[in-house]
């Protein structure tokens, strides 16, 4: 059936899905979430049939009232959350269920999904997926193929999260007070790990990480609507996502293949989303404290104001990297100072840096250690050894799209030779 | 344009015998009226409803009396707040309150404002 169904009405479901779900989630607990899900899943599939003849004028309020009916049919099976005592015993209960079920109520209810998705409690491997799941209405088949795993893998990730929100008995709120800054650093983090899922996807098809990116940054904006949750590092974080975003489409050539920074058509890049973003970061550095979110959406940008690949302000970027390895230090960083030495032409610098630590600990990206390695060798002209490193990273990389991007490297230099 | 309190008294649904099914039916009135209402472009200020526990106070001593029963035939169950122009807007509106069938009436008052 899924293959008739047209895509706006694939884009209303999964777009309903996550709404429906935390408002029905409000109501019952999230102790009762399979069973919401199932009664959401139902819903559609009556929607389904009744729509065969022709989606209804207002096809969204079309799924809220069946929501709201959902909602009634699910009292009788299930007994209401006892923190939440709306009983369906007068017909003006309907007014305080309809609440629930207005615009703002819903924001505030995947507000608290999204806290939920992100509990420390909760497995961090099944967080993407039960997020991806439960507010973006996602199906277990469409995150599998976005995060590169097996159907069945996120089934179970699913099943265990959701189990564990009812054996935890978590509370489906917004963290308050001193509660809430460790909270909402993690929900970051989250959104941060579903943003690069999508933009550093080994997937080559655009859509799927155009969704994962668009999601990230749909949650972040949810976040940013919030008086309490829109903080400095939020803003920051969106910031850095719209400047990213921005760059996604120059990124893949027509027959999906990556384009690196340097051979990247800039004129692609899209410009509403670079203004977003600079309005972002206006907000993010009003108290002046900053985060990395705050340091990384700095370099992206000063990617973004260059207008070739030669104009690149390298040691405004340098000096970025350096507050940003400051405040975190982590071997990506060194990596990426030694790469920014080498355009500074200061070679043996970038050498040294890239001595202080081992591919090994760059883990399943190993390989680009061995692409810097190339590069450094390209820079000096020592062209067999750039194709040993070049080599050694082919042996480690699994994502077909960079794959192809170190052969094409390495066949230019063998022309060259 | 003024405000209108519509209030609601009657049995409860609980108090009346109602099957689930039957209820079911009723909340779907309840939200068809709501969406009439919206559809109709009437302002809705809020609205709310109130728990079946009701406690009263009186007598110069101040006698609590909680009364949890729904048997009770008058029980406030809840109010909308309109912006309207008139009394009779108000009727009108009043006139699609979905319980009348089960003796339930509809309270139209409006809500006085002092102009200083």
């Amino acid at each position: 059936m899924s293959e008739t169904k047209p895509p706006l009405v694939e884009h209303l479901f999964r777009h309903q899905y996550g709404k429906m779900v935390a408002a029905l989630t409000r109501i019952f607990g999230p102790s009762n979430l399979e069973t919401i899900e199932d009664a959401v899943q139902d819903t559609f599939m009556k929607a389904m049939v009744a729509w065969r003849e022709g989606i209804p004028e207002n096809p969204e309020g079309w799924l809220m009232t069946a929501a709201k009916n959902r909602a009634i049919d699910l009292f009788r099976k299930l007994t209401a959350d006892e923190k939440r005592v709306l009983k369906m015993d007068s017909g003006t209960s309907a007014i305080a269920l309809g609440e629930v079920f207005l615009e703002s109520e819903i924001e505030d209810a995947q507000l608290r999904m999204i806290f939920m998705a992100c509990h420390p409690s909760l497995n961090p491997r099944d967080q993407i997926a039960f997020a991806l799941k439960t507010i973006s209405g996602f199906s277990s088949k469409e995150i599998a193929s976005a995060l590169l795993l097996k159907e069945e893998t996120v089934k179970k990730r699913l099943v265990r999260a959701r189990k564990s929100i009812a054996a935890l008995d978590l509370e489906f709120k917004i963290p308050q007070g001193t509660d809430l800054p460790p909270r909402l650093n993690r929900v970051l983090e989250v959104l941060y790990l579903i943003f690069n899922e999508g933009f550093h996807s080994g997937k080559k098809e655009i859509l799927v990480r155009k969704e994962l990116c668009g999601e990230a940054m749909r949650f972040c904006q949810m976040l940013l609507k919030n008086p309490f949750t829109k903080t400095s590092e939020a803003h920051a974080l969106f910031g850095l996502m719209c400047f990213h975003s921005a760059r996604l489409e120059g990124k893949i050539s027509a027959d999906n293949e990556i384009i690196d920074l340097k051979n990247q058509d800039r004129s692609k890049w899209f410009g509403p989303l670079v203004i977003l973003g600079n309005e972002a970061m206006n907000k993010a550095v009003e108290k002046g404290k900053y985060s990395t979110y705050h340091f990384e959406a700095a370099i992206a940008a000063e990617h973004l104001k260059a207008k070739t690949f030669e104009e690149t302000d390298w040691n405004q970027i340098h000096n970025y990297y350096h507050q940003l390895h400051e405040l975190q230090p982590t071997v990506f960083n060194l990596l990426n100072i030694a790469f920014v030495k080498m355009q500074l032409g200061k070679l043996s610098e970038a050498f040294e840096i890239l001595m202080t630590f081992h591919p090994k600990d760059l883990e399943q990206r190993a390989y680009l250690y061995y692409g810097t390695i190339a590069e450094y060798h390209i820079l000096k002209n020592e062209k067999s050894k750039a194709i040993n490193s070049l080599d050694e990273a082919l042996k480690l990389v699994k994502n077909e799209a960079e794959k192809t991007y170190l052969k094409r490297k390495k066949e230019k230099i063998n022309e060259s030779m | 344009m003024k405000d209108f309190m519509l209030i609601f008294k009657g049995k409860s649904y609980e108090a009346l015998g109602l099957t689930p099914e039957q209820i079911e039916q009723r909340m779907g009135k309840w939200f068809a009226w709501h969406q009439k209402m919206e559809t109709d472009g009437v302002r809705i200020k809020s609205g709310d409803a109130l728990h079946d526990h009701t406690r009263t106070m009186a007598g110069t001593d101040r006698t609590r009396t909680d009364v949890t029963s729904p048997e009770t035939k008058e029980l406030i169950g809840g109010y909308y707040i309109l912006t309207l122009n008139d009394m009779e807007e108000a009727s009108k509106i009043a006139e699609n309150f979905p319980d009348y069938d089960l003796g339930s009436v509809v309270e139209i008052r409006e809500i006085m404002v002092y102009d200083v």
